[in-house]
């Protein structure tokens, strides 16, 4: 974020504002009156109030009781940094960790990729398009567990299953898919793109959407190629969405957990085990809360890490 | 649904639509309209084809989880009747009442924040970006049981939301996503229509729902469909706030139909259903909003 | 006291309504209904039920209150052990828990549940000592009234069976190559290859591999944890008799179409396989029976004795305890609506299969009665229950009870799950590795010598 180290320049007046605004820059305005200071927090507290109450104070108990044995009833027990040494010495959450990151390194690109292509596939208005669209979009508003079984099923691992008759059909002997330990991981990565992308291309329309038309005009009076105009119109304005679905993977790529909940629980042989599946079976249903908030603070600070970074990194692509 | 062929009626030629998006598509019995052909066509079956099997298995009196079928093998109301006894209706409607409530609640909340922080500058914007953000990084199970004694009993205010749909209206509203998008976008706004409007005296509120507002309809279309299904699917929420069954979500109660043995796969599939068609409407809604309208120009800087 | 709360709660709406901008109306009353029952003379209880089974119990408590006058407000909750932390944390703990039995040493440990005086329990002699055992904790006191025992057994295709012409099966070979005929003699006759053998929740997750699965540890004479007396244990798992066991476990996986393919990633609710017709034998607990009945007919869903292992036929047993809440105020109570529910009567209301007004189907919830005088083959009049009995009888074993298992059972099915995953897996080793991990958790949860 750069917003905050221009705060010193005050030279420029809205005149010359006006020439240097571009994408990606809020306006700057200042006023010496203190009561405009106060305007942005007036829109803010309501955000800030309520999740003071229902996010940041439960988040700060979740911190507290990363140091505590937790006991409900009985009152926790500070056990200092116990749950954290726990954690980390946990074998098993390390390959987790390599797991994550695999996942959510092939899950990001992948639905990134397909969410563009779809978005500029299926931009416009006719109504056929329209009924694409729709058709796309449906493996988001279906219920993760649902997406499970239904892959499940597809992913059955015989001949009779319906991957495997497509793959026979084309010549290609019938998979294990999620049965086989060197496999299971990458079909799961499969189903994160395939819910991921129509995510994606919604973010991305609305980028596309935004695109100031006259410019696709003017670049045709100058008999600009299509591929030039993707690169240098398109891209450039669709900063702001590759931004939000960046951070967005950054954020949720970590705790990845519901795909693979519901697919193959971390399983066959831990193969497919992530930071917040392991965080479940130890924490949660050893019923250890301690470690386990220990355990999602440790992604807590990782994640955050990560958005930071996402966020320097899409920022700063706007700005050159 | 018949405007739009009207609409397309009174546009003068196909060369207009060519600027309509960013690969210049055009009307026409052209290669590259063959090719974009076969890969809707694709696009289609991959990514719709199982929802087939849903529909077809929610009316399918012997569902078999099993197998696919893409039409049902032995049509039957059997399932629907099954998840009718089952309350399902019952909790359709406390799943619309929290949606409504926390949806309405959570735009309000998130275009206030995004204005002040795409609109405004202050010191600790980019700190409070963050805090939002951050609200998302936390595992929900490991902020369960301070959030359920919140639930129980509001600091300060002393009030008991358990059992209400407020238990749950109130933790979603404020969601990192809509925030960030909302902000995002907001920041593309450029400043000259901004700066026009202040010469004209344009205050605070009536610039946020005049000026900037109107400018931001596809953002607003995004946030409307990610928050809606954001909040339709919460489980745990819905759970910690419930005072008894009754209070329980779609979403709640699909979990349950899907441990019970006695359930079959179709009556499994006429919930899945039902919980995805609100979802489904909105994002129908909401389309419009995502196709370049008569508007388009209007952000020209 | 909860009443008190109610004008404070409406103002709390009010405030509340004036924040959001829609709905409003239709929520102040959800909110009172349930905390409403009146008085002292009542108590909160809570089970980890679906709507089958909160059936059942309803029809229990409707029994009690008609005979005490005592009213139950009984809660059915689902994530049991979320919403039990909840209202812990806010030291408001129901009056009476009934949940698995299995929860007793977390339950102790977390200071949930009250100690019981079972000398002072009407009707303790109705239970037999070996069950009330069960119940101690660590400390040597009793904490929990049983209420209902089970044990798992095994439910095979009757009609698939006949069709092939084969016997019961009466040992392992025997279990294994019925197995193998379901899945290559097309057993349903259709001239399909679209059944298989076995359903087996084979997925780590929640410990359901080890849950199925211990009980052919246990028949090769294999042993998980062994207590040595007063309260501490040894890992026992890395034992020939276990190799044996797990070997035999892998090769049902590794036979083509003797486990349902797949199963390796499985839980029990992704395995509808049994009541589909798609799987013929299935290792589970007998409270499928009805279920299965409902959807495949009575006729066709068969017990068998459980098939002896190279050492023993043990099954694996599970069971239900009444607890007491420990911030609960109603001593008096508690005791008597435990006294009511472990006499004869709450027990057969609560093995019966009724439908209620709302259409819903009971589904019992006393599996094998505690309560000695009660004969379930009568009640249930049903011969294949007799035979869920005899196998819980003759010979049937627990997890520990009175420690946290949870831990162990997750590292058991973490290490199964993996041997079963790989058909050239290194089973001394899979083993060896279960092994170390437990004398890590032991040493941690301070339960060794």
């Amino acid at each position: 974020m750069t917003s905050d180290t221009l705060t010193g320049t005050t030279a420029a007046g809205p005149a010359r504002e006006r020439s240097r605004s571009r994408a990606g820059r809020p306006p700057r305005r200042r006023r010496p009156t203190t009561w405009r200071s106060f305007i942005p927090w007036m829109f803010l507290a309501p955000g800030l109030l309520l999740g003071l109450i229902f996010k940041f104070y439960p988040m700060f108990e979740g911190f507290r009781m990363s140091t505590a044995k937790v006991q409900p009833f009985l009152g926790d027990i500070y056990v200092g940094l116990d749950n954290y040494t726990r954690v980390l010495g946990d074998e098993r959450f390390r390959d987790a960790l390599g797991h994550t990151i695999i996942l959510g390194l092939t899950q990001t690109v992948g639905a990134l990729v397909l969410g563009a292509l779809l978005a500029l596939l299926l931009e416009g208005q006719a109504r056929r398009i329209w009924f694409v669209r729709t058709a796309v979009f449906l493996p988001v508003v279906t219920a993760l567990a649902v997406v499970g079984e239904l892959w499940r099923i597809l992913y059955f691992p015989t001949e009779s299953g319906f991957l495997n008759q497509v793959l026979g059909f084309l010549g290609i002997p019938p998979q294990e898919f999620l049965s086989d330990p060197s496999t299971a991981l990458g079909y799961i990565a499969v189903v994160g793109i395939w819910t991921g992308a129509p995510y994606n291309m919604v973010i991305i329309l609305a980028g596309l959407t935004g695109i100031d038309r006259s410019l696709y005009e003017s670049a045709a009076i100058d008999g600009v190629s299509v591929k030039q105009r993707l690169r240098y119109i398109v891209l450039p304005a669709l900063r702001p969405a590759i931004s939000v679905v960046l951070t967005l993977a950054a954020i949720r790529s970590l705790r990845t957990f519901t795909e693979v909940y519901v697919l193959t629980g971390g399983g066959p042989a831990g193969s497919t085990e992530v930071w917040m599946t392991r965080v479940y079976s130890l924490g949660f249903q050893a019923n250890d809360l301690g470690v386990a908030s220990a355990a999602s603070v440790l992604l807590l600070l990782a994640t955050l890490g990560l958005t930071v970074l996402v966020r320097t990194l899409t920022t700063r692509k706007g700005k050159s | 649904m018949t405007l739009i062929p009207a609409k397309r009626r009174e546009r003068p030629a196909a060369a207009n639509t060519q600027f309509d998006s960013a690969l210049g598509w055009r009307p026409g019995f052209t290669v590259s309209n063959v090719v974009r052909f076969v890969l809707c066509a694709l696009a289609v079956t991959v990514f719709a084809v199982p929802f087939l099997t849903i529909i077809s298995g929610a009316f399918d009196a012997n569902a078999d989880s099993t197998s696919l079928s893409v039409y049902p093998v032995s049509p039957s109301l059997e399932p629907m009747q099954v998840a009718t006894e089952k309350g399902v209706w019952g909790y359709f409607a406390n799943s619309l009442v929290i949606v409504g409530g926390g949806l309405v609640l959570q735009i309000a909340v998130s275009i206030l924040a995004a204005y002040a922080l795409a609109r405004h500058r202050f010191r600790g914007q980019s700190i409070v970006l963050m805090l939002f953000l951050l609200t998302m990084m936390l595992p929900e199970e490991v902020i369960a049981v301070p959030l359920a004694q919140v639930i129980g009993d509001i600091p300060l205010l002393g009030l008991n939301l358990r059992g209400t749909p407020f238990g749950v209206i109130l933790p979603v509203a404020v969601w990192g996503f809509s925030i960030l998008l909302l902000t995002e976008f907001m920041k593309e706004i450029p400043d000259e229509i901004e700066e026009a409007a202040r010469l004209d005296g344009v205050g605070e509120l009536r610039m946020l729902w005049q000026i900037i507002l109107p400018l931001c309809t596809p953002v607003i279309g995004v946030v409307t469909i990610f928050g809606f299904m954001m909040i339709w699917d919460q489980y745990l929420l819905p759970l910690i706030a419930a005072d008894s069954p009754d209070d329980y979500t779609l979403t709640v109660a699909l979990s349950i139909l899907r441990v019970d043995a006695q359930v079959g796969t179709g009556v499994l599939l006429v919930g899945a259903l039902l919980a995805l068609l609100p979802s489904l409407i909105i994002y129908l809604l909401m389309q419009k909003s995502l196709i370049r309208g008569i508007t388009s120009g209007a952000t020209k800087g | 006291m909860k009443n008190t709360m109610r004008p404070r709660r409406f103002v709390g709406l009010a405030i509340a309504a004036g924040l959001v901008v829609s709905v409003a109306a239709c929520s102040s009353e959800s909110g009172e209904d349930t905390s409403g029952s009146s008085g002292e003379q009542s108590l909160e209880v809570w089970t980890r039920s679906a709507a089958e089974s909160a059936a059942s119990y309803q029809m229990v408590f409707d029994a009690f209150t008609e005979k005490t006058g005592v009213e139950i407000d009984y809660q059915p909750v689902q994530e049991f052990d979320t919403q039990l932390q909840a209202r812990a944390s806010q030291k408001d703990l129901p009056d009476v828990l009934i949940n698995d039995a299995s929860s007793l040493g977390n339950y102790v440990a977390q200071g949930f549940v009250l100690p019981i005086d079972r000398e002072s329990i009407e009707g303790e002699g109705d239970i037999s000592d070996e069950t009330w055992e069960q119940n101690v904790g660590l400390d040597g006191e009793t904490y929990g009234i049983p209420w209902s025992r089970q044990a798992n057994v095994t439910i095979i295709r009757k009609d698939w069976r006949e069709n092939l012409g084969l016997e019961i099966p009466t040992n392992w070979e025997e279990l294994a190559s019925l197995g193998e005929a379901f899945a290559t003699q097309d057993p349903d006759g259709n001239g399909q290859a679209d059944t298989y053998g076995m359903v087996v929740p084979g997925s780590a997750k929640s410990g359901y591999i080890a849950r199925w699965g211990n009980s052919y540890l246990w028949q090769a004479g294999a042993e998980i944890l062994e207590a040595d007396g007063d309260g501490y244990y040894t890992s026992a798992i890395d034992s020939p008799e276990a190799e044996e066991g797990m070997t035999y476990i892998r090769d049902l996986f590794c036979t083509p179409g003797v486990v349902v393919p797949g199963s390796v990633n499985l839980t029990t609710g992704e395995t509808p396989f049994f009541g589909q017709g798609t799987a013929g034998i299935y290792l589970t607990g007998p409270y499928n029976i009805s279920s299965f009945d409902t959807l495949l007919g009575a006729e066709n869903v068969e017990v068998i004795p459980m098939p002896e292992g190279p050492e023993s036929n043990t099954t694996f047993a599970e069971g239900e305890n009444i607890y007491f809440g420990a911030s609960s105020e109603k001593a008096d109570l508690q005791k008597q609506l435990a006294e009511f529910l472990v006499t004869q009567e709450a027990q057969e209301i609560a093995m019966k299969v009724e439908t209620n007004e709302a259409g819903v189907t009971s589904q019992p919830v006393v599996r094998l009665p505690v309560n000695e005088n009660v004969d379930v083959a009568a009640v249930t009049g049903d011969d294949r229950w007799a035979i869920v009995a005899e196998d819980y009888a003759n010979d049937s074993k627990t997890f520990p009870w009175n420690i946290d298992f949870n831990s162990f059972r997750q590292i058991l099915a973490d290490g199964m799950n993996a041997m079963v995953a790989d058909c050239s897996s290194d089973i001394p080793a899979g083993l060896a590795s279960i092994d170390e991990q437990f004398q890590a958790q032991l040493e941690a949860m301070d339960l060794v010598k």
